[in-house]
C-alpha cells in the first residue's frame, strides 16, 4: 500500500511534475526521510502500455494541450499550437527522451564573463560553479547508468553511426558513440538495450533510465512518497507571510482539491512552470508568484537544434538501434574565431518513416519531396544541439484563452538572435559536410522540430534582480518555493539538459533536507 | 529500385490496417465524407505526394483516416469541406477530373489557406503511417516483439569502413 497524506497535512513537501527534475527530487527527498506528495497531471503507465509506434507513442505520452507561438522561430509557422514538445505522464519527458548525457563545461557556466557583452542578449553567469556541480554530476551519472562512466561501456556502433563515423574521420573530427543513460550491458536491475529504436515511445524493456522506471518506484519503496497521478495543478497559494502554503489541483474526476504544503516545488517543464507562476496572482504578487523582478517566463531558451538528413547510394536502415548513439565534440568550446558565441554538440538522429516525413520540412509537397522520402532506406540523420542566446523578450506569457481547467493558455514568443542564426548556419554546413564526406548524394537541412530542450524561463541568478531563483533553485521572493526543472538554467549551454537537471535536483534535495533539519524550512 | 528484403510490422497492440474493397464501393466505409468529397481528397493526396509505385488503396486509406478525424472533430470536418470547395472552385472542371499540372497549380494557389494546411499535414501524418508504405520504402516499424535489432542487423551496414570496437 502506498503511503497517503492528508490534504490538510502541512508537513509535506509538494512537488508538481514527475519528470527529470520532479521525479528525481521526489526520490532524493524521500530517501532523506522527507514526506513528499508528488502531483502529476498524466497517467501512471507501465511498460506494457507502451507501443513501438511513433505516432501511437506520441499521442500516448505527449502534452497535447494547446499552446500558441509567436516570433521569428520556425515553430511559430510549422507548429503554431504545439511549439514545445514534452510529455504528460508519470515520468514526464524521461519516458520519451533519447538519453544523451553530457556535462556543462566550465565556460558555459560563466557565459557572461566568457562571451562578453552581446547586443540583445541577457547573458548572466550561473550562480554555481562546475566544481560545485561536479560531485552531483557523478551521482547523477551513477544513478542513471550513463555509458562511459562508472566502468560502463559505450553503446555499440550502429548503421547510422557508421555513416557519421566515416564522414567524421574523413574530416579529422573526434567521433564516438557518446554517452547515454541507456544500458549497453545490464546495470542496476535493468537489461541491456535490444536496439529496438523505440526509446522515444516509452522504452518497453526499460534499458533506458527514466524517473518512471527508476526514481519513482524507489521513492515509493521508502514509504515516504505519495504519488497522485492525473492531478493537474492549477494554482499555488501563499499565506499572509508570503510563503507558499498550498497547491490547488484537479483530479481525474474533475474534482478540485487543495493540498497544504510545508514547501512547494514546481517541476512541470519550463512552459508549465512559468505558466503556473504567472497564473498564481494575488494582491501581494500581482504579476504572478516570484515575479517581482519581472523575470518569470523570460529568457526562454530552446537550444539550436536541427537535423540534416542525407541520402546515400546504399541502404542505411537508420531506424535500427538506439537513435542518438553518436557524438562529435570538436565544436563544443566557445571559439570567437568562428564568429559567434557558444558552441554545439554534433549528435546522431534517426527517425522512422512517419516522423521523418513529418519533420523533414513541414509544408513540403510534390515530386521532389516524394523522390527524397522514397529513399528512406538509404537515409542517414545527423543532429546538433547548440547554445542559444537568452533574450528578455523570448518569453512565456498568458493569453486570453482559458484551457479546460480555467488556466490561460500559454504563448511562447521566440525571436532568433543573430548569434543563433550564425551558429545555425555553421552547424548546418558542418553536418552536411560530414555526410558529404561519407558519400551523401543529397542532404536536406531540416528545420528545428518543436522545442524539446525547454530551458531558462525561471532562471537562477546570483542577484535577485537578475532572475527568479537563487543558486539552489529557490525563489528569491518566496523562501519555501522551489523549482526543479529545466527552467532554472541561468543559460543554456550546448549539451542536452537532462543530466544537469538531475544533478541539480540531487543538489537541491541536499539543500532542502539540510534546511529542514535546521528547522529553517 | 534498390530492394533489400525487409518486413514491416505494426505494433501488435495497435488495430490492424483497414481492409478496403478494391472498387469504387470503398467509400461505403466512410462515416462523414460523401463519394465526391472522398474522391477529391484522394486526388489531392495523390497530387501532393505522387508516389508512382504506391497503389491507389494507400491514398484511400489515408482518406479513411481523415474521415475518422472528421467524425471526431466537427471543426476538422468543416476544414475538409472547405478544401473541397476551394479546389473545385478554381477551374471550370472539378478538381478530381483535372490533369496533373492543373491540379498542382490549383494546390499552389491555395497553399496559404488553413484548409490546404489541414489536408497537406494530414496526408503526411497518415500516408506515411501506413504499413504498406513502410514496406515499400524500407521502414520496418515495430521491433520489440522480435527482440529488437540487436541480433537482426542494427550494425549490418557493410559498405563503409567498420568503426573500431569501443569507439
Ligand atoms: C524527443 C525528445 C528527445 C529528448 N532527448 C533528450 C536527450 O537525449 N538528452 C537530454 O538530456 N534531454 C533530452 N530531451 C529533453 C528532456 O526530455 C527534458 O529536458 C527533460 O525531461 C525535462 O525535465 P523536466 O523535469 O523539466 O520536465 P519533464 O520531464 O517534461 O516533466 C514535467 C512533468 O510535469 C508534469 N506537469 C506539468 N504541469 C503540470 C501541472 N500543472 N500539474 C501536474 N503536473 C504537471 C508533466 O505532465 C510532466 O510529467 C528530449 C526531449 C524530447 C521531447
Amino acid at each position: 500500500m502506498m503511503t497517503s497524506y492528508d490534504l490538510d497535512d502541512a508537513g509535506v513537501v509538494v512537488i508538481v511534475g514527475s519528470g527529470a527534475g520532479g521525479g528525481t527530487l521526489a526520490h532524493e527527498l524521500a530517501k532523506r526521510g522527507v514526506e513528499v506528495v508528488l502531483l502529476e497531471a498524466g497517467k501512471h503507465l507501465t511498460p506494457d502500455d507502451f507501443v513501438n509506434d511513433e505516432w501511437g507513442g506520441y499521442e500516448m505520452l505527449s502534452w497535447l494541450d494547446k499552446r500558441t507561438a509567436s516570433g521569428t522561430w520556425r515553430a511559430a509557422k510549422d507548429h503554431p499550437f504545439s511549439p514545445s514538445w514534452s510529455c504528460q505522464v508519470v515520468g514526464g519527458t524521461t519516458t520519451h527522451w533519447s538519453a544523451c548525457c553530457y556535462r556543462f563545461i566550465e565556460d558555459e557556466l560563466r557565459a557572461k564573463t566568457v562571451y562578453g557583452d552581446i547586443a540583445g542578449a541577457s547573458l548572466i553567469d550561473w550562480p554555481i560553479t562546475l566544481d560545485e556541480l561536479n560531485p552531483y554530476y557523478d551521482l547523477a551519472e551513477a544513478k542513471m547508468g550513463v555509458t562511459r562512466t562508472n566502468g560502463l561501456p559505450g553503446l555499440p556502433a550502429n548503421n547510422n553511426f557508421k555513416v557519421m563515423h566515416a564522414g567524421a574521420k574523413a574530416l579529422g573530427l573526434n567521433v564516438s558513440t557518446g554517452r547515454h543513460a541507456i544500458n549497453s550491458i545490464p546495470y542496476d536491475g535493468r537489461p541491456a538495450t535490444i536496439q529496438d529504436g523505440f526509446t522515444i515511445t516509452g522504452d518497453k524493456t526499460g534499458s533506458r533510465w527514466s524517473t518512471l522506471n527508476v526514481e519513482i518506484p524507489r521513492a515509493l519503496a521508502t514509504g515516504k512518497l505519495e504519488l497522485r497521478p492525473q492531478s493537474r495543478v492549477v494554482q499555488v497559494e501563499h499565506d499572509e507571510a508570503g510563503k507558499a502554503s498550498a497547491v490547488v489541483y484537479v483530479d481525474a474526476a474533475g474534482v478540485t482539491h487543495r493540498q497544504k504544503a510545508r514547501a512547494v516545488v514546481l517541476a512541470g517543464n519550463c512552459v508549465e512552470t512559468s505558466r503556473l507562476l504567472l497564473h498564481s496572482k494575488s494582491a501581494r504578487f500581482p504579476d504572478g508568484l516570484a515575479n517581482g523582478w519581472g523575470h518569470v517566463g523570460r529568457h526562454y531558451l530552446r537550444h539550436i537544434i536541427q537535423t540534416v538528413w542525407s541520402i546515400f547510394d546504399k541502404p542505411v536502415h537508420m531506424h535500427r538501434g538506439e537513435i542518438m548513439a553518436g557524438m562529435i565534440d570538436d565544436y563544443v568550446r566557445h571559439d570567437p574565431a568562428r564568429g559567434f558565441a557558444g558552441g554545439y554538440y554534433i549528435e546522431m538522429n534517426s527517425m522512422g518513416l512517419p516522423t521523418t516525413a513529418a519533420f523533414l520540412e513541414p509544408g513540403w509537397w510534390g515530386r521532389d519531396f516524394v523522390s527524397v522520402i522514397e529513399q528512406y532506406r538509404n537515409m542517414a540523420g545527423i543532429f546538433m544541439s547548440g547554445e542559444d542566446m537568452p533574450q528578455p523578450g523570448n518569453r512565456i506569457t498568458l493569453t486570453d484563452e482559458l484551457d479546460a481547467f480555467g488556466v490561460p493558455v500559454a504563448n511562447i514568443h521566440y525571436d532568433d538572435h543573430p548569434n543563433d542564426l550564425k551558429l545555425r548556419v555553421h552547424g548546418y554546413k558542418t553536418l552536411s559536410a560530414i555526410h558529404a564526406a561519407a558519400g551523401a548524394k543529397r542532404s536536406i537541412e531540416a528545420p528545428s522540430y518543436p522545442a524539446s530542450h525547454n530551458l531558462g524561463s525561471n532562471r537562477m541568478a546570483a542577484k535577485a534582480e537578475d532572475g527568479v531563483l537563487d543558486g539552489h533553485g529557490r525563489a528569491w521572493e518566496v523562501p519555501n518555493l522551489f523549482i526543479a526543472d529545466g527552467s532554472t538554467f541561468a543559460t543554456g549551454g550546448a549539451c542536452n539538459p537532462t543530466l544537469t537537471i538531475v544533478a541539480l535536483a540531487i543538489r537541491q534535495a541536499d539543500f532542502m533536507a539540510e534546511r529542514m533539519a535546521a528547522g529553517e524550512l | 529500385m534498390n530492394e533489400t528484403a525487409i518486413t514491416a510490422y505494426k505494433d501488435p497492440k495497435l488495430p490492424p490496417p483497414v481492409d478496403l474493397p478494391e472498387g469504387p464501393e470503398w467509400v461505403g466505409v466512410l462515416k462523414v465524407f460523401d463519394a465526391h468529397v472522398a474522391e477529391t481528397l484522394v486526388a489531392a493526396a495523390h497530387t501532393l505526394y505522387p508516389h508512382q509505385t504506391l497503389p491507389e488503396r494507400v491514398y484511400r486509406r489515408t482518406v479513411v483516416a481523415f474521415d475518422a478525424l472528421a467524425a471526431r472533430m466537427p471543426a476538422v470536418a468543416q476544414g475538409f469541406a472547405e478544401f473541397v470547395d476551394l479546389v473545385d472552385g478554381a477551374m471550370p472542371v472539378p478538381f478530381r477530373e483535372l490533369s496533373e499540372s492543373y491540379r498542382v497549380n490549383t494546390l499552389k494557389g491555395i497553399e496559404a489557406t488553413p484548409a490546404f494546411r489541414l489536408v497537406q499535414r494530414s496526408t503526411v501524418r497518415f500516408l506515411y503511417d501506413d504499413l504498406e508504405v513502410w514496406q515499400a520504402f524500407g521502414y520496418e516499424g515495430a521491433a520489440v516483439q522480435l527482440g529488437g535489432y540487436v541480433d537482426r542487423g542494427f550494425n549490418d551496414l557493410d559498405w563503409l569502413p567498420e568503426p573500431p570496437p569501443g569507439i
